[in-house]
């Protein structure tokens, strides 16, 4: 657990993205992206389909390497993986390995920043309580329904207690129902460990009802068009927010951003 | 407030297509070579070819070679030899389809040789075996070995190749070093096709065993058959078959047995999602 | 990864290996460190290579060879793709025969082979047989594989369209179940070309396997003609086996292993 400290956790800099660079294929993803996520804020970035927020996402977590442009990560220049760091995948289920249980799978990364074997076993049980799953450690992954798996996931991204939370997606491949119940769960979690998270979506209501603010692409090659401070108070629920007048607004405000025919 | 329950959900197993009561279940497969045996027995009972004695004769005449005269020790020297060839064969299979994995620019280079090793019929190699380690059991292990290893070689590149990427970047988003990404990633990954190499290295195993003891060997279930068909002892020589056909179908046995064991997990997911 | 690299390490590389292992082999031979009495030099091989492409014999024992792989092949891939079409189509016919062909699937062919002598001396249909024993087994596992694949959807639209009878089987059932089909061949291919080895070399047929048990029997001055068949042998299996890997990989495309493999590749790069 970091010491309170107001900070800048994620610092993104003319970040710049070109696939296949040098060749008849190049393909400029991202043009100039900048942005700074504060520590303990909950930024979300949109956008129109195939705006380069995965890309975004691998770049900023160091699963892909910028062609120009700075990440800067806890005020060190991140080049690969960094250890504080978590990340959540759309796809749970191919995420999630199939051969461990519930309990190994979130051990896995402890095991790997050689946590004692004593500790590991308690901290597994936290993080399975913190995402409301108890009971699931000795069952397997595919033994549980989608929502349910994108819970491990989650558990086992914090389990080792994580700076910073990336989440691509994460709750795209679950039905509506149970996304409420992960938008809640994520906000929860967010309030009680103090983390700071950085979630790519697609839904603008969601990202409207998680997040601090709001980072808007365009589309490819993208840019950053706007970045929309999100005022609605800590207490979120999904009846009343949903329906106040502030988010009706902001999503007013998004959706011209975001649609294609807007511009 | 949000509902965050704690109960498990268990996906339900999908209803099979054939609804087959208790009894009906175990007979169905068991009514077909329960029918062949039979009629073996009846059509060989009064046969007066040489070739093909009667079945009750063939199975007196195994438990009195097998077990009385000893013939046994032919059996142990070929299941030992075949253990051997064949732990040692698959160890290098895995080993090298791991190195070849690992090193691209190795896996490309040495290409057209693995291949080449892959296709070629290990029979071929059985007198060069002799040439170079004599008669004894250590051409047969090593031939054995030789054999074994290019299915179980390529099929662990293969399986570890096949893993999906997603699983890679968790492996680098959760900082799985080295060692462990191996441990717990590629090998359990890989591990039903590797299973798969295993199988198909064990059906050549057992040929090259019995190849090995039917050329200039003095010792082996093969050496026992071939010795058998030189005599014209007919009879003999049927026991040797039934007694490797049940060596074959045994082992073929265990190792579905102990792939079921080790790949549980893999068996149970696909019987709940499919495959 | 620039492509000049890429070309380099494709093109260049294979081959280049090739030579160094052919030139290492030649090198131990003639430093003395693999005695002559059992390995004979490269040099001294591919001489005899030379010189048995000249000869008629060479030719001939890959004829027998390919003669009775051929119509061991043929016969279990009529015989394969009728039982296991039949067997896949009825549940219960599948399951009772299912547990008779595991059973025999699990007895070496070899083991018969003694038997298949006496009865049929040493020739070709002794070899085909054999063939047909060992090849049958995966191969009408591979085709029922290959027909319980096929999708529903599929053959619902194809009676929707009132394609039925042979020629549904040709246009659509064939197509949809061929990379197992494919694959099927490929193994059955492989156990093929083995057991006809096999039949040689244990049973005296006529063919490559013969040829090599002979050129070791006459002692270590044959030695090189008998590596020189093993070669020959191994480019057979090249040829046979991969003429079905190319097939199998391009029917096989949309698979996902094979998707993966190319995304891995890719992702190398990243």
């Amino acid at each position: 657990m970091s010491l309170t400290q107001t900070g800048t956790v994620l610092a993104v800099d003319g970040l710049r993205k070109i696939y296949n660079e040098g060749t008849d294929q190049a393909n400029l993803a991202i043009d100039d992206v900048s942005f700074h996520v504060d520590r303990g804020e909950f930024v979300c970035i949109v956008g129109p389909s195939g705006a380069g927020k995965t890309t975004l996402l691998r770049c900023i977590s160091g699963l892909a390497q910028a062609s120009a442009g700075s990440v800067m990560f806890e005020g060190r220049r991140l080049t690969s993986v960094p250890d504080e760091l978590g990340l959540v995948f759309q796809d749970y289920s191919r995420s999630l390995y199939p051969w461990f249980t519930n309990a190994k799978n979130i051990a896995l990364p402890l095991a790997a920043r050689r946590v004692p074997k004593a500790e590991r076993a308690a901290r597994v049980d936290e993080s399975l309580r913190s995402v409301g799953l108890a009971h699931v450690g000795k069952m397997y992954p595919w033994e549980l329904s989608g929502g349910m798996q994108q819970r491990v996931a989650i558990a086992r991204s914090l389990s080792y207690r994580p700076e910073l939370l990336l989440m691509d997606e994460p709750f795209a491949s679950v039905d509506a129902q149970t996304r409420f119940d992960l938008e809640d769960l994520i906000l929860r979690v967010r309030r009680e460990l103090g983390i700071t998270v950085v979630l790519v979506t697609h839904d603008i209501d969601e990202a409207i009802y998680l997040s601090d603010r709001v980072v808007v692409l365009s589309k490819n090659p993208s840019v950053v068009k706007e970045i929309v401070p999100v005022e609605l108070g800590n207490e979120r629920s999904q009846v009343q927010t949903r329906s106040s007048e502030e988010f009706l607004a902001l999503r007013n405000h998004l959706l011209s951003l975001v649609m294609p025919h807007e511009k | 407030m949000s509902r965050l329950t704690t109960s498990a959900v268990r996906v339900s197993r999908p209803s099979s297509a054939i609804r087959l009561k208790g009894i009906g279940r175990v007979l169905t497969p068991l009514w077909l070579p329960v029918l062949l045996l039979v009629a073996w027995w009846a059509l060989s009972a009064r046969s007066t070819s040489p070739f093909f004695p009667p079945l009750p004769d063939i199975l007196v005449e195994t438990w009195n070679q097998w077990v009385v005269f000893g013939a046994w020790t032919n059996a142990v020297s070929s299941v030992q030899n075949l253990l051997i060839g064949y732990v040692a064969g698959v160890l290098i299979g895995v080993i090298g389809g791991s190195l070849l994995w690992r090193l691209r620019l190795l896996r490309t280079a040495t290409n057209p040789i693995i291949y080449f090793l892959y296709v070629l019929p290990a029979p071929a190699l059985l007198p060069a075996m002799i040439a170079i380690f004599g008669i004894g059991d250590m051409r047969k292990i090593a031939l054995i070995a030789l054999g074994a290893i290019w299915p179980t070689l390529l099929n662990t590149l293969d399986g570890m190749r096949g893993i999906d990427a997603v699983k890679f970047d968790t492996a680098r988003a959760l900082r799985l070093g080295g060692w462990r990404r191996y441990f717990s990633l590629v090998l359990p990954g890989a591990a039903p096709q590797i299973a798969a190499g295993m199988r198909a290295s064990l059906t050549v195993g057992i040929i090259l065993v019995v190849v090995s003891e039917m050329v200039a060997s003095n010792s082996g279930i093969g050496y026992f058959i071939l010795q058998a068909q030189a005599e014209f002892a007919i009879k003999k020589m049927w026991t040797g078959i039934l007694v490797l056909a049940i060596l074959g179908t045994v082992l073929n046995y265990l190792f579905m047995f102990a792939e079921r064991l080790v790949l549980r997990w893999y068996y149970r997911s696909r019987a709940l999602h499919g495959a | 990864m620039s492509t000049r690299r890429g070309l380099w390490t494709a093109w260049v590389l294979p081959p280049l290996t090739v030579l160094i292992v052919l030139l290492f082999w030649e090198a131990v031979t003639r430093a003395g460190v693999v005695s002559p009495l059992q390995f004979p030099r490269m040099s001294d091989t591919l001489v005899a290579l030379w010189h048995e492409f000249g000869s008629s014999r060479l030719w001939g024992a890959v004829g027998a060879t390919l003669l009775g792989w051929a119509i061991g092949m043929a016969i279990t891939v009529v015989l394969g793709v009728a039982v296991g079409t039949a067997l896949a189509v009825n549940p219960f016919a599948l399951r009772s025969a299912a547990p008779v062909i595991e059973i025999f699937k699990a007895i070496p062919a070899i083991a018969i082979l003694p038997l298949v002598i006496l009865v049929a001396g040493a020739t070709l249909p002794m070899k085909v047989f054999l063939i047909c024993f060992a090849a049958f087994w995966p191969f009408v596992i591979q085709v029922i594989y290959g027909v319980q694949s096929m999708d529903q959807v599929v053959l619902d639209t194809s009676r929707a369209l009132g394609v039925r009878g042979i020629r549904r089987f040709l246009s659509v059932s064939i197509p949809s179940a061929s990379p197992y089909l494919v694959t099927g061949m490929r193994i059955a291919s492989a156990q093929a070309l083995i057991l006809a080895v096999v039949a040689e070399i244990v049973g005296g047929a006529e063919g490559i396997g013969r040829n090599i048990l002979l050129a070791e029997n006459s002692g270590t001055s044959a030695y090189p003609t008998m590596y020189a068949y093993i070669l020959v042998a191994g480019l057979l299996g090249i040829v046979l086996t991969g003429a079905f890997f190319l097939m199998e990989r391009r029917l096989m495309h949309w698979h996902e292993s094979q998707r993966n493999i190319r995304a891995s590749n890719r992702a190398v790069g990243a």
